[in-house]
C-alpha cells in the first residue's frame, strides 16, 4: 500500500486517507457506521451479506463498500432513504431461513443479526413460504451447529482456511440449502472454535457452554490466558463465583489476538471451578501419613517451623525455593524474595520445560511481537511445533505468509503441519537443530554441517540467499530443542545478516504463560535448576518450597527423591505427583481468582485480573509466601494487594522499571518490558562449544516422515485440561458418535485403555 | 477396476495431513494406468491443479459406480493436494455430481419454467408412478433413480429429461414409455 494520501467525501465531510485503503474501513474509522456480516478485516473478501450497500456518486447503482478501494475526489452516501431501503432488503433476504428464535438462542443478546435487527425496527417480513429447517446437531464434542440460524456469511469458512490452515468447515450444497458443515458430518480439525467465535449469529455455538447462560448475566472480565506463553487476551464470563465461560469477542476485550483463541484457551477453563481444588491447606504430620485439612494458621506455623529446624540444622543452602512459569510475576516476585532476604539460599529454579537464560542474557535484538510477525518478510522457524505450542504464533506465521507474502522457512526434523506454508522445508536428521545454527552462524563449518543435518547443500544456500535478500524484517523463531550454547550463536545472527534495509527480531517459543516472566525476574538463574534439585533432594537439600508442581521431565521417575526430603511445601490447585510427598499443601487461587501480571513469549506484560473470588480457602500465590514469611517473623510489606507487589517488583528488576499497573490497563496497547539489548558480545567461547557439541553429533536413526497428528499435544490432557470431559474424547480419536443429534460425551464411555497416560504435570 | 487400497494416514501427507485415523474415508481408491492418463490430461489443461476437480470428479464418478464413494472422494483430495472438504462441497453444489449411490439410469427430469409450463410436473408424475420411486430415490434392483433437476439448457424443446448423458426430448407420456422399454 503505497502512502500517497488522497481525498474522500463521505456524507459531506471531507477526510485524507491512504490510497488503496478499503471504503468500508475509512467509513468506520470516521465513524459513519456501515453495517456489514460478512466482512471481517484481514479475511479474504466475501460481498454476500450485501448490507454494506452505499451510494458513490458517478456509479451506476449501489455498491458494496467492503470491495471498493478508496479513489481520489470519491462522493460517497453512506446513510440515505434509498440505502436504507437496500439494506432492509438484504436483511429480508437474510432473514428468509431464520427461525428467529431468539429466546433459546445462546447467542441471544450478542448476536449481529438481532442487533441489526433491533437497531432499526419495524422489520417486515413478507415471505409466508415455509422456512428451511434442519435440526440442531454437533459438529465435534466442542462445535454445536444450528444450520438454520446461518446467513452464509461465511466468516467460519474463512477463519478455518486462513487463520487455521485446516479447511475443516466449508459450504456445502447450493442456494438456500447452503449449509455450514463438514465431508461425513463431524470435525476433525484442531478444535479452535474461532468459527464459533466470528459467527455473527448463534449458528455455530460452544457446545460445552450450550444452554449455560445467557450473555447478560455473566460479568465479563479482561485477563490473560493462563496456558502457552503467547498471551492471548481473554473475556472470563462468570456468573455467581463460577467462569462459564472464556471468549475474545471484540466487543468484550480487544487484545493482541483479536479474536483468536485455541483449544486450551476458549475451552479450558472448566479446572477453575473443579470439584478436585484443594479446599484447605493440608498438614501431613508424620511420613508416609496421610495429608490433614488443617487451618491456614496451623498449616503457616507447622511449615515455618519445621523450616526453621531444617535451616537451623544443614544450613540455608539446604534450602530449595521453586517458582513456576505458570503462576504470576507477583506470585514468583514474593518467591524469589522469600528465597533472597528471608531463607538467603542460592537455590532457587523454576519449574519451566527448558532454560532460555543464555538467549536472555546474550539478548542481541529486540523480541518481535505477534504484529511483528504478521508483517514480517522471512520467518526462520528452528525446531519447535507453533501450531500446538503457541497457537497464535502458529495463526500469525499463516497469515504472514498467506496475506503478507512473507517467506517462511522451517529447520524441523518432522514435518510438520505449518510446512504447508513453507517457502523453504529443511528436513534435518532427528536433534541436529544445533547444527543449522552453527552452520548459519559460521560459514567455515557450513559444509561440514550439512551432512549431519542430512540436507543438500543448495538448499542451505537457498536458505541463506532468502535471508540476505530479505527487505524488511526477518523473525528468527525457536522452539526447546537448541542447546544453550545454540542459542547463544543464534543471538549473534543480527550483528552477521542484519543490513540497512533488513532487521533482526527474535521470538522465542517457551510453552508457559510466564516462562519470559520467570526468566526476567532471574528465578531460572539460580545455582541448582529445578531437575537438579530433584536429583540432590535428601543429600544437599533437605527442605523445599515449590509453588505448582513438578513437570514428569524434572522428576525423570525419580519422584521418590522428594520422600527424601525433611520438608516439602507445595502450593497447588490440585492434588499431584509432587504433593503426594508433600509434608505441607497450600491451596493456591488459580489465574482467574488473582490480580496480577504474565509476560508472553512476545516480552509483553499483561495483566491478568481477577473475575471471581478464590474458590473454597485458596488464597493468591504470592500471599501464601507473604503468609509465611510473616510466621517466619519477617513481613513483606506488600499490604494486601497486587499492585503493591509489582510496584516492588518493578523497583528491583531492571527490565520492568518504571512500570505500574495504570500502565498496563488497556489491552490493547500492551507494554513490552526493556530487556537489555547488548549488539556486540564475545561469544567465541560459546560458539567453540558448539563446534564441539556438532562435531560429535552423529546422524543416527532416520529421518522422521509422518506429519504427526492434529491436535497431539494440544488434547493431551494435563492437569488442567484434563478437568474438561470433552477433552478426554479428542485424545482418544474423536471417535464420531452414532448420532450427531445427541452431545458424543452421552454416548461414548472412554475406557481407559484408549486414554493417553502422559498428563503433564502443569500448576 | 474397482480396486482399492487400504489408507494409511502417511498418505496423506504433505497433501492432506489433517484428518485423523477414525474418520477419514478407510481406503484410498485406485485406478488403472490409462484412467490416470486421462486424469492427468485434465490436469494438463489448468495453471493450478485443482481447477481439475469437475473433470476428475466425472472420471472417478464414470469409473466407481455411479457416483463419488468415499475411497473415490479420498482419491480426488489426495491426487489433487487438497482437503477432503474441498471436494466435499464442489460435490454437493452440482447437481450433476452424486454422493449418494444413484442406479445405471439416473433419469434427470427438468423442472424449470419452459418445462414445468409444457407438463414437466406429468412426466416426473409418469416417472414416480412407473418406476414406484419418488425423486431422489433409486429402484431396489437399482436401475433407475429418479430426480429433478434446474434447467438444463433445452428449452425449445420442452418438456425433456436426461439419462446418463443423453438428452430425451419434446415429452409426452407415450414417448417415455417408449424410452424407457427400449433401454437395455
Amino acid at each position: 500500500m503505497s502512502t500517497e494520501l488522497i481525498k474522500v467525501t463521505i456524507n459531506g465531510n471531507e477526510y485524507q486517507t491512504e490510497k488503496g485503503a478499503r471504503l468500508i474501513d475509512v467509513c468506520r474509522e470516521h465513524d459513519h457506521n456501515v453495517p456489514s456480516f460478512c466482512y471481517y478485516s484481514d479475511l479474504a473478501l466475501q460481498a454476500s451479506c450485501r448490507t454494506c450497500l452505499v451510494r458513490i456518486e458517478k456509479m451506476p447503482k449501489l455498491q458494496t463498500s467492503c470491495t471498493v478501494t478508496c479513489t481520489d475526489g470519491m462522493i460517497v452516501t453512506t446513510e440515505s432513504d434509498e440505502i436504507e431501503k437496500a439494506r432492509r432488503g438484504m436483511v429480508e433476504f437474510l432473514l428468509a431461513n431464520h427461525p428467529l428464535d431468539c429466546p433459546v438462542c445462546d447467542r441471544g443478546g450478542e448476536c449481529e443479526l438481532q442487533e441489526m435487527v433491533f437497531d432499526w425496527g419495524g422489520l417486515e417480513e413478507r415471505f409466508s413460504e415455509r422456512k428451511n429447517y434442519a435440526p440442531e446437531k454437533f459438529l465435534s464434542p466442542m462445535i454445536g451447529n444450528d444450520p438454520q440460524r446461518c446467513i452464509l456469511c461465511k466468516r467460519c469458512t474463512r477463519v478455518c482456511d486462513e487463520w487455521m490452515g485446516e479447511d475443516a468447515i466449508e459450504a456445502g450444497g447450493r442456494g438456500a440449502h447452503t449449509v455450514i458443515g463438514t465431508y461425513g458430518g463431524w470435525l476433525n480439525c484442531s478444535q479452535c472454535g474461532n468459527c464459533i467465535e466470528v459467527c455473527p449469529t448463534g449458528t455455530l455455538l460452544d457446545a460445552t457452554y450450550r444452554h449455560q447462560a445467557r450473555p447478560w448475566e455473566l460479568e465479563q472480565t479482561v485477563s490473560t490466558c493462563t496456558f502457552c506463553s503467547d498471551g492471548c487476551q481473554v473475556s472470563l464470563g462468570s456468573r455467581a463465583g463460577e467462569v462459564m465461560r472464556s471468549v475474545a469477542r471484540d466487543r468484550y476485550v480487544d487484545g493482541i489476538n483479536g479474536e483468536f483463541l485455541c483449544i486450551k484457551g476458549r475451552f479450558g477453563h472448566p479446572f477453575i471451578n473443579d470439584e478436585q481444588r484443594l479446599r484447605t491447606p493440608l498438614i501431613r504430620y508424620r511420613k508416609g501419613g496421610k495429608l490433614i485439612p488443617a487451618t491456614w494458621d496451623q498449616a503457616f506455623e507447622f511449615a515455618a517451623n519445621r523450616l526453621k529446624e531444617v535451616a537451623d540444622k544443614h544450613g540455608a543452602e539446604s534450602v530449595g525455593i521453586v517458582g513456576s512459569p505458570r503462576i504470576t510475576n507477583e506470585a514468583n516476585y514474593a518467591l524469589l524474595k522469600f528465597a533472597k532476604e528471608l531463607v538467603g539460599t542460592p537455590n532457587y529454579g523454576a519449574t519451566d520445560a527448558f532454560s532460555l537464560v543464555p538467549f536472555f542474557e546474550n539478548l542481541s535484538a529486540p523480541l518481535a511481537t505477534h504484529k511483528d510477525i504478521r508483517r514480517a518478510q522471512t520467518i526462520i522457524l528452528i525446531g519447535g511445533e507453533p501450531e500446538e505450542l503457541q497457537p497464535l504464533t502458529g495463526k500469525q506465521i499463516r497469515q504472514a505468509v498467506r496475506n503478507g507474502g512473507a517467506k517462511l522457512i522451517i529447520v524441523n526434523s518432522t514435518p510438520i503441519r505449518l510446512n504447508q506454508a513453507a517457502s523453504q522445508f529443511l528436513h534435518i536428521n532427528p536433534n541436529t537443530e544445533d547444527a543449522f545454527v552453527l552452520a548459519l552462524t559460521d560459514e567455515s563449518q557450513a559444509a561440514s554441517s550439512m551432512k549431519t543435518l542430512g540436507i543438500e547443500a543448495e538448499q542451505f544456500d537457498a536458505v541463506r540467499k532468502l535471508i540476505n535478500d530479505t527487505e524488511g524484517t526477518c523473525i528468527v523463531m525457536f522452539g526447546g530443542e537448541l542447546s544453550h550454547a545454540a542459542q547463544v550463536a543464534l543471538t549473534g545472527l543480527p550483528a552477521m545478516m542484519a543490513g540497512e534495509s533488513r532487521k533482526f527480531l527474535f521470538h522465542p517459543l517457551p510453552i508457559y504463560n510466564n516462562s519470559v516472566g520467570v526468566h526476567d525476574l532471574g528465578l531460572m538463574s539460580g545455582e541448582l535448576s529445578a531437575r537438579d534439585m530433584v536429583a540432590v533432594a535428601g543429600e544437599g537439600l533437605h527442605a523445599m518450597y515449590v509453588a505448582g508442581s513438578f513437570l514428569p521431565e524434572h522428576l525423570q521417575g525419580q519422584e521418590e527423591r522428594l520422600a527424601q526430603l525433611e520438608l516439602l511445601i507445595v502450593q497447588e490447585l490440585f492434588e499431584t505427583e509432587t504433593t503426594k510427598y508433600a509434608d505441607v499443601v497450600f491451596p493456591a487461587a488459580s489465574f482467574a481468582e488473582v490480580d496480577g501480571t504474565f509476560t508472553n513469549n512476545d516480552g509483553l506484560v499483561q495483566r491478568v485480573r481477577q473475575s471471581i473470588a478464590p474458590v473454597h480457602q485458596s488464597r493468591a500465590d504470592w500471599m501464601i509466601t507473604a503468609g509465611l514469611a510473616k510466621t517466619l517473623g519477617m513481613d513483606f510489606d506488600f499490604q494486601m494487594s497486587a499492585s503493591a507487589v509489582f510496584r516492588e517488583l518493578a523497583e528491583r528488576i531492571p527490565a520492568y522499571n518504571g512500570l505500574r499497573y495504570p500502565q498496563l490497563k488497556d489491552e490493547s496497547k500492551p507494554v513490552q518490558v526493556k530487556h537489555q539489548i547488548s549488539e556486540r558480545r564475545d561469544t567465541s567461547n560459546d560458539m567453540q562449544t558448539l563446534r564441539e557439541r556438532v562435531s560429535q553429533m552423529k546422524p543416527d536413526g532416520e529421518k522422521i516422515m509422518t506429519t504427526p497428528n492434529v491436535g497431539h499435544e494440544l488434547f493431551k490432557p494435563g492437569t488442567l485440561t484434563s478437568k474438561v470431559p470433552q477433552i478426554h474424547l479428542l485424545a482418544a480419536g474423536n471417535p464420531k458418535p452414532e448420532t450427531v443429534l445427541i452431545s458424543p460425551l452421552y454416548q461414548i464411555t472412554i475406557d481407559s485403555s484408549l486414554r493417553r497416560d502422559e498428563a503433564i504435570a502443569a500448576d | 477396476m474397482n480396486s482399492e487400497q487400504p489408507l494409511h494416514s502417511t498418505q496423506f501427507t504433505p497433501n492432506n495431513p489433517l484428518p485423523q485415523e477414525g474418520l477419514m474415508p478407510d481406503s484410498i481408491a485406485t485406478f488403472e494406468p490409462e484412467i490416470i492418463r486421462e486424469m492427468d490430461m485434465h490436469i494438463a489443461k489448468f495453471p493450478v491443479k485443482r481447477s481439475a476437480l469437475i473433470p476428475l470428479m466425472f472420471i472417478v464418478q464414470r469409473e466407481r459406480g455411479g457416483y463419488l464413494d468415499p475411497p473415490g472422494v479420498a482419491f480426488l483430495a489426495d491426487k489433487l493436494g487438497i482437503r477432503i472438504t474441498d471436494v466435499w462441497e464442489v460435490a454437493t453444489f452440482y447437481s450433476m455430481i452424486n454422493t449418494e449411490p444413484v442406479g445405471k439410469y439416473h433419469i434427470q427430469v427438468c423442472r424449470t419454467l419452459s418445462c414445468k409450463i409444457l407438463g414437466a410436473g406429468a412426466i416426473t408424475e409418469h416417472c414416480t408412478k412407473r418406476l414406484g420411486i419418488k425423486p431422489g430415490g433409486t429402484t431396489e434392483d437399482g436401475r433407475f433413480s429418479l430426480s429433478e433437476v434446474e434447467c438444463l439448457g433445452s428449452c425449445g424443446t420442452a418438456p425433456m429429461l436426461q439419462i446418463g448423458f443423453d438428452y430425451h426430448e419434446n415429452l409426452t407420456i407415450e414417448k417415455l414409455d417408449g424410452i424407457l422399454d427400449s433401454l437395455p
